[in-house]
Order: structure tokens, then C-alpha cells, then sequence
């Protein structure tokens, strides 16, 4: 059996591998093909919410740019730093003033606005399409990056958000693995949970308070089995039965069975209440193993990563695509830097500098993947992670999910009126 | 050793107590206990923050990481502010916070009192229309002239490639001049220079033109000596506003050599991760101006009042 599952292991890895190599060769063949290096000239803009700070800058300006530059001595790039946070103004502002990056780093779920606006160069024009992609990607990856049908972006890193459970503690209380169901989620997490002889919470079973309540809820209508929205985009589908019963249990995990309690922890807690032992169980971000790298190493032996399954397996991912400006006046030299940042070495190295999983699947087999196991355990489980987004006007309404989600986990509404209100304001932004 | 008897503890209790309680029911007495304990409860309401940014910034990761959370570092991680350092040029950009926040504060000073003079002291008709305009500006979100100036700057004529109708280039983009000009001076500044100067007596004016001095010289040497509470306020509100300035240098800048401390800072702030220690290490440098600067300027704030007081 194991030396079967070793087998399967070392051909599927082989399998990817032959993928990843057929289709660098295929892209590096069709950037031969299409692009002279010696005729792709320009200066060209890029704008990057990654590469932020020292070590990201140093990374991209001593050593990836001067590569790009030795492949394309004729062209020149002015980099403005910038962080998510505030990525969105910036972007906004260039595309008001008609100043917009030739190259343009985005997020997943933000591709589908700035493409429907017509500041998205269409790749397929530029020689990426969509069959290509889905060598090297996982499909539901690059269908991140589409929008209409047409290609507009290609992924360079993720990030991910799945179960961790602190496997010490679920010994404690009796357990041998993470849960594998919706109902023994809420077993472990009730057994784990620990309140002080005054009722105050201690430990936490379950933590869903210390990620973004839009994401964690996201993660759990996936694992519900439940979408975001229908499939042409047009309206709301996470106020479906599978959305009520995944925004339910949230709100049940903290009113009914009391595995946390409401400000126990928050998104601006100074370190993941997995690692300091205040969660026994929760939903976390794949950089949790590196928090834990710098905050308690004796803690990872601890961390076990695992899917949160209901009707289906719940992963929630986004990441961060490479774009090309409609109106660049380079767009052979922007295609070139948009094809080599997300070139396998440009990408692997970007994501070990943040801590992230990368998109291209050949990658599995980097020792950076190999020695970092919750990026190991992400890519590995890519097939079944699903991101948010889906209609242009996702980052006008993704604001309006957290305080529905909240409004549900305090009682003031039930998880099905919650969801039917968040849904009728996010019908309107569509339909508007 | 025997305990001493209620009797005896009642006596030196009555001993010891008594004038103190004499004190407190004097009326006087009471209320500056009553001032000293609400100041002081202030006082540690203002001081317990910073202190916490202080200590943060001397922390450890692993110690950040505990929980319940220590109070004073075990181990004080004063690398953490020479690592705070290496991880940005935070002297380029202190330097280009200082050269904005100085050159606003002086521009503001400067066209502010004038334009707060001239509303308050010059008579001319739609003088009150003017004023009222200044005070509807005071109601504009700043979020809303983000575009709206972020455009005006782009399409600045004959600048940065821009034809005489601004189009082209990209105008005063990625520019000092973007940086300084649009917050040079505000309606608020305005408003409170106008209303220093609506207190004072109308007599000077009316001496001072007898004695044959321009309008000119009535602003600069009889009326703005007396108004240096409005300029000590005005201009550490100024400094403070464009020193803790961050989305508008962000937008207008591309370049790092332009980019501010506020900017800098932000890079410590990942997506879904904060790196506590050096954004404490990196804020707590930042107050230090500002905290400083704000030493200096009471100092000089109670001097005006105190001199405008005896005139």
C-alpha cells in the first residue's frame, strides 16, 4: 500500500515535472518565437504590492531585474513600490489620471474589475492563452486571471487559508488526528476548549476570529460545498442553502457549543493565537509556519495543517497575478517582464522571500516547498482550493461581507437573514 | 511580640490621620486632589500607549509571541532600530518628511496669516461670501479631493512633458513639487489665523495708519507679533498633519527617493502579516520629531499668550 502510494507519489511528481519542463519550453519557445530579445526595447513601469521593503527590493533589484536585463538589454524598468493595502488607490488613481503601469501586480479577485474597465491588456493577443496556462496551473488558478473568456493576468504567488490544528493539545484531549468532518470539528473543538472557573475563555477549540471574517467565512462555504456566486457571475450564490448552514455553524461554533468567544482574538492580534497555545484548532494563512519560524520554533512539530471538510473540502486561496496596461506604449517589453517574473526561478524566488505558495505547480518539487510543510500541504492540495471574486464589482462589495458575517457570529441576525441582506446589497452593486 | 489593641491603633490612626483629614476638607484641597488625580489618570491614559510602542519595539519575536504578554522585555532588543533601519533608507525618507512638513509649515504660516488678515481686516466686497466659501471647504472629506487634486497635479501644464494644456506628460507626478504645493495651505489654517486676528483692537490699525504705515506693514509688524499663539498652533498642527501625511505622498510618488517616513513605515505591514517589533522600532522614531518639536512650540505657545496677555 505505502510503497504503491510511493509509487503514484513519484509518477505524478514526474508527471508535473515533464508539464512544468514541456511548458517552460514552451513558453520560452514562444518568447523566442514572439519576442527578439534584441528588438524588445522600451522603459517601461511596474508596479508591485510585493517586493515591498528591504529584502523584497534587494531581491528584485540586484538580482531578478538585472537577469531580465541581461535577456532584454534594451529595456528599462522604473519600479513603484507599493503594499495591498493601498494598492487599490493607486491603482485607481493611475487609472483616472490615464497614467497606469505598463506591468501591474494585482490580486486574485481584482483581475475581473480592472479588465471589465478595459485597462487589462487581453494576453491571448499577446500570445498567452488560456490551454497553455492549465499545463502549468492548476485550472481553477488560472481562471483567477480571466475574465470574459480572455486572459488578463498570469499568477505568480498564492496564499491560502485551511484548518491547522495544534496537534499537542488534540492529543491532550484524546484525539490522533485533525478533524475530518464538519461534526467532529465541533467534537475536538468543544473538547479542547478550555474556560476558566468564571466562564472566560482560555483556549479556544476553534479560532475563525483572527483571519479576515470575509475569508474565514469564504473557507467554510467552500468546505459547505457553497460558491460565491452563480457561474456566469450575475448573482449572489453564498446565500444557498450550503452558505446558511457554513455562516451557521460559524455563528453555532460561537453561541451554541462556545469554542470562542467573540474578541477572544482579532486580525490585529501580534502573533496567531495557534502558536502561543490559545486555539487548539483554527483557520490560518499559510504563513503561519513561517510566524511560527520566528516566533517558536519548538511549536511546528505541533502545527498540522489540514482541509476543512463538510460536504466538500473547504481551502480558500488568493495570490497575487501579473497584469499588462491596455495602453502601454511597450507592450512587447511589459509582456516580457510580465512572462519572466512569473518564469519559474522569478516566482520561486519572490515566493520564498514573502513566504508564499507558488502558482506553478513544477515548483512542488523546489526544496523551498519541500522544507516549508503548510506551502508543501497548499500546493498539494491546490485541486480543491477555490478563491474569491467573480464579478467586476467584487472590490466594491467584498467590504460588505465581514460586518454581515459578524452580524450573524453576535446574534443580531440569523445566518440566513445575514447572508439574504448581504446578498440583496451585492445584487444591487451587479446589477447597477 | 504582642499585636497592638484596636484602642491603641485607633489613637495613632487619629494621630497620624488627622491633619491630613483637616486638609482634605478644605475645600481648595479637595478639588486639586480631585484635578492631580484626573490629570494623572490622563496622563497614564496618554503615556500607557507609547509606552507599550516603546517596549513592543524592544521585544523579541518569541517574546511578542507569548501569552499572557510580558511587560518589560526580558531580553531588550536594541538591534531591533538598527534592523528597523537596514530595512529601509528611513534617512532619505526622514529627510524628505522634514523638507514637507517644514516647507508646509512655513507656507502656511506665511500665506495663511495674510490670507486670515485680509478677511478679517481688509474690508472689500464679497469679503463674507470668501469666508464662507473657506468655511464650506472645511467640510470636504479629504478623501474626496484625492482624485480631483491627484488629477489637477497630473495634468499641470508645461510641467513634467505636459503640452500648455497639461496633456502629454505626467505633469508634477513623482515630483517635489507635487509633494509641497497642493498641501501648502489649508482653509482650516486659514479660518483660525482669520479668527486671531478678528480679536484684536481695531485701535492699533487706526494708530498705525495715523503714523503713516501700509497695509503691509500693519500685517507684518503691529499685528502679527501679537497673534504668535495662532502661529505656534497653526504651524505645529501643520507640521504634525504633513509629518503624519501618508496616502497622498504614496499616490503622487513612484520613485523611492521621494517616499516619506509614513510610506517607509508601511512596509513592515504585510498583507497577513505584521512585523511588530520593527513597525514599533520604526514609529517610535518617528514621534521623536514630533515629540520633540511639540517641547519647543508650547514653550513658545505659552510665551504668546503670555505676551499678547500683557498687551
Amino acid at each position: 500500500m505505502e510503497v504503491k502510494s510511493r509509487m503514484r507519489r513519484t509518477a505524478s511528481v514526474a508527471m508535473v515535472a515533464l508539464m512544468g519542463l514541456g511548458l517552460a519550453a514552451c513558453s520560452a519557445g514562444e518568447a523566442d518565437a514572439d519576442l527578439n530579445p534584441d528588438e524588445v526595447s522600451g522603459e517601461i513601469s511596474l508596479l508591485t504590492p510585493i517586493f515591498e521593503g528591504s529584502p523584497g527590493q534587494d531581491l528584485l533589484e540586484d538580482e531578478l531585474l538585472p537577469q531580465f536585463y541581461e535577456e532584454y538589454p534594451n529595456v528599462t524598468v522604473n519600479v513603484d513600490y507599493t503594499t495591498y493595502g493601498n494598492l487599490n488607490e493607486k491603482l485607481t488613481t493611475a487609472v483616472v489620471s490615464g497614467l497606469v503601469p505598463d506591468v501591474m501586480l494585482m490580486g486574485v479577485g481584482w483581475i475581473e474589475a480592472f479588465a471589465d474597465k478595459g485597462v487589462l491588456a487581453d494576453l491571448g493577443e499577446l500570445g498567452l492563452n488560456e490551454a497553455d496556462l492549465k499545463e502549468s496551473y492548476t485550472d481553477e488558478i488560472v481562471e483567477a486571471g480571466m475574465w470574459d473568456g480572455n486572459v488578463y493576468a498570469v499568477p505568480i504567488m498564492l496564499d491560502t487559508r485551511f484548518g491547522v490544528a495544534r496537534m499537542d493539545i488534540l492529543k491532550e484531549a484524546g484525539y490522533d488526528s485533525p478533524p475530518s468532518s464538519w461534526e467532529e470539528l465541533i467534537e475536538i473543538a468543544e473538547a479542547t476548549t478550555v474556560r476558566s472557573s468564571n466562564g472566560s475563555l482560555e483556549r479556544a477549540g476553534f479560532d475563525m476570529m483572527s483571519l479576515d471574517a470575509r475569508q474565514a467565512f469564504e473557507t467554510m462555504l467552500f468546505s459547505a460545498g457553497g460558491a460565491l456566486f452563480n457561474e456566469d457571475a450575475t448573482a449572489p450564490a453564498f446565500n444557498s442553502d450550503e452558505g446558511v448552514a457554513a455562516l451557521g455553524l460559524m455563528a453555532d461554533l460561537v453561541n451554541k457549543y462556545e469554542v470562542e468567544d467573540i474578541g477572544f482574538t482579532s486580525t490585529d492580534d501580534i502573533v496567531n493565537p495557534l502558536i502561543n497555545g490559545r486555539a487548539a484548532m483554527g483557520i490560518a494563512h499559510n504563513n503561519l509556519w513561517t510566524q511560527a519560524l520566528e516566533a517558536d520554533e519548538t511549536v511546528l512539530d505541533n502545527l498540522e495543517p489540514f482541509v476543512i471538510q463538510g460536504d466538500a473540502s473547504g481551502m480558500f486561496f488568493g495570490g497575487t497575478l501579473a497584469t499588462v496596461a491596455n495602453n502601454s506604449k511597450n507592450p512587447q517589453a511589459a509582456r516580457a517582464l510580465l512572462e519572466f517574473l512569473s518564469s519559474p526561478d522569478a516566482a520561486l524566488a519572490a515566493n520564498e522571500q514573502r513566504g508564499n505558495v507558488p502558482a506553478l505547480t513544477e515548483l512542488l518539487d523546489s526544496d523551498y516547498v519541500q522544507s516549508n510543510r503548510f506551502v508543501q500541504f497548499a500546493m498539494e492540495n491546490l485541486e480543491v482550493a477555490q478563491r474569491e471574486g467573480g464579478p467586476s464589482q467584487w472590490l466594491e462589495v467584498r467590504g460588505d461581507f465581514a460586518p454581515a458575517v459578524q452580524a450573524a457570529l453576535l446574534g443580531q441576525k440569523s445566518a440566513e437573514e445575514a447572508l439574504d441582506d448581504l446578498a440583496a446589497l451585492v445584487q444591487t452593486s451587479i446589477d447597477r | 511580640m504582642t499585636l497592638p489593641t484596636i484602642k491603641a491603633l485607633a489613637i495613632s490612626e487619629e494621630i497620624t490621620v488627622a491633619p491630613r483629614k483637616r486638609w482634605f476638607h478644605h475645600a481648595k484641597g479637595r478639588q486639586a486632589v480631585l484635578v492631580n488625580v484626573l490629570l494623572s489618570l490622563g496622563a497614564i491614559t496618554m503615556l500607557v500607549p507609547f509606552l507599550w510602542m516603546v517596549l513592543t519595539s524592544l521585544k523579541s519575536p518569541a517574546e511578542l509571541a507569548q501569552f499572557p504578554p510580558t511587560v518589560l522585555p526580558q531580553e531588550w532588543m536594541w538591534s531591533n532600530y538598527a534592523a528597523t533601519l537596514d530595512a529601509a533608507p528611513f534617512g532619505l525618507y526622514f529627510r524628505n518628511s522634514l523638507v514637507i512638513a517644514t516647507t508646509h509649515t512655513l507656507i502656511t504660516i506665511a500665506l495663511g496669516a495674510m490670507a486670515g488678515y485680509a478677511l478679517a481686516r481688509i474690508y472689500f466686497r464679497g469679503r463674507e461670501a470668501i469666508f464662507l466659501a473657506f468655511i464650506a471647504m472645511l467640510m470636504i472629506p479629504t478623501y474626496t479631493k484625492i482624485v480631483p487634486q491627484f488629477l489637477l497635479v497630473k495634468f499641470m501644464p508645461l510641467f513634467g512633458g505636459n503640452d500648455i494644456l497639461g496633456q502629454g506628460g505626467s505633469g508634477w507626478l513623482d515630483t517635489w513639487w507635487a509633494l509641497i504645493i497642493p498641501g501648502g495651505l489649508s482653509a482650516s489654517a486659514i479660518f483660525l489665523f482669520r479668527q486671531f486676528y478678528l480679536s484684536l483692537p481695531k485701535d492699533l490699525e487706526e494708530a498705525a495708519r495715523i503714523d503713516g504705515l501700509g497695509e503691509f506693514r500693519i500685517f507684518a509688524q503691529i499685528y502679527t507679533p501679537l497673534i504668535k499663539p495662532a502661529i505656534a498652533t497653526v504651524g505645529l498642527l501643520t507640521f504634525q498633519e504633513s509629518w503624519n501625511n501618508f496616502l497622498w505622498p504614496l499616490l503622487v510618488t513612484t520613485s523611492s527617493d521621494l517616499r516619506v517616513i509614513q510610506v517607509g513605515l508601511a512596509v513592515f505591514q504585510q498583507l497577513d502579516n505584521t512585523q511588530w517589533q520593527y513597525l514599533m522600532a520604526g514609529t517610535t522614531m518617528a514621534t521623536v520629531p514630533m515629540v520633540v518639536l511639540f517641547i519647543f512650540a508650547q514653550k513658545y505657545f505659552i510665551q504668546g499668550f503670555t505676551n499678547a496677555g500683557i498687551k
